[in-house]
């Protein structure tokens, strides 16, 4: 799991210098925002010329899932309000899923948590320091395909998160619904509005547990 | 522009994840409510990937971009790997340009 973020880190750092982000602009998202796929999501908004309450309004609605994963976490958390607030800043979906199996397992100690977390959160920044600087270097984005590596890169997010039909339902429901958008000159609130719509299929959707 | 959405997305991440560890949540959400949170992100991301596949640009995809997207979720579904999904997809994406162009 600490691979991966490398993996997806130095991409991000890549990417995000090929849209012409500055880099401070590019260490400031990931040291004090530190969500993976709404990074890449704010490159390419950023790169669409999108204004800044739609940039701002789709990492919300990719993040609202974390109200979930602290609740769930919360009643582990038998301390201080200071330290449950710094634990906030660190909570990533991978840091959930370790966290939520430790505890599974019977174990109290927030220190597993706390390593895990401040781990992931340091292995992101690096790599995506690491990708900024060698960035540049990639060459002319267009000729070699590399302006498809964001695009790509949602792709395989989405279908290794596929854990039921519905899921698989809802990804193409909200792609088509979006680029449906994008070519009626919608294009600006394109993303967040088919995001936000195409969910509410699973409302009618009968189908089993994940697996 | 730039430093407003990175500040204003810091601060709504910031919230979302800080809000359930501050406020205690009453117990059980509808079920309908926590399904929807749940395919939320993969929609959004979902949503971010459609046009770039099937529109880039503004224009109706030649092909060479949802060909590549085909390839990706094949990849990605067959090895589970996110690194080899998107080279090849850069990959195939470079190539059907090129043949395109001649």
């Amino acid at each position: 799991m600490l691979i991966t973020v490398l993996v997806v880190g130095i991409p991000f750092g890549i990417v995000a210098r090929q849209a012409g982000l500055a880099p401070a602009e590019i260490v400031a998202m990931s040291v004090f925002i530190f969500a993976g796929a709404s990074q890449f999501a704010m490159v390419q908004l950023f790169r669409d010329g999108a204004a800044w309450p739609v940039i701002v309004a789709t990492v919300l609605l990719i993040n609202l899932r974390h109200v979930l994963m602290a609740a769930a976490l919360r009643p582990h958390f038998d301390v201080s309000v200071a330290r449950r607030l710094a634990a906030a800043f660190v909570l990533t979906d991978e840091a959930f899923a370790m966290a939520i199996g430790w505890f599974r397992r019977g174990r109290t100690e927030l220190a597993y948590y706390a390593t895990f977390a401040v781990a992931l959160y340091l292995l992101w920044n690096t790599a995506t320091v690491i990708g900024m600087l060698a960035g540049p270097s990639i060459g002319e984005p267009r000729r070699f395909g590399v302006d498809f590596a964001i695009t790509a890169t949602f792709v395989a997010i989405v279908v290794l998160g596929v854990r039921r039909r519905s899921d698989a339902i809802v990804a193409v429901a909200a792609a088509l619904l979006a680029a449906a958008l994008a070519a009626l000159g919608a294009s600006v609130i394109a993303v967040v509005a088919a995001g936000a719509l195409a969910p509410l299929l699973v409302l009618f959707i009968r189908d089993g547990r994940a697996a | 522009m730039t430093w407003l959405a990175i500040a204003g997305s810091a601060v709504v991440t910031y919230v979302v994840r800080a809000f359930a560890f501050r406020v205690a949540l009453p117990s059980g959400l509808p079920r309908g409510v926590s399904r929807y949170l749940d395919a939320l992100p993969a929609a959004i991301i979902a949503a971010l990937a459609g046009p770039a596949i099937l529109v880039p640009g503004g224009a109706p995809t030649r092909g060479p971009e949802l060909a590549a997207a085909i390839v990706v979720v094949a990849v990605v579904a067959w090895r589970r790997n996110l690194l080899l999904g998107v080279l090849s997809g850069v990959a195939t994406v470079a190539v059907l340009r090129l043949v395109l162009a001649a």
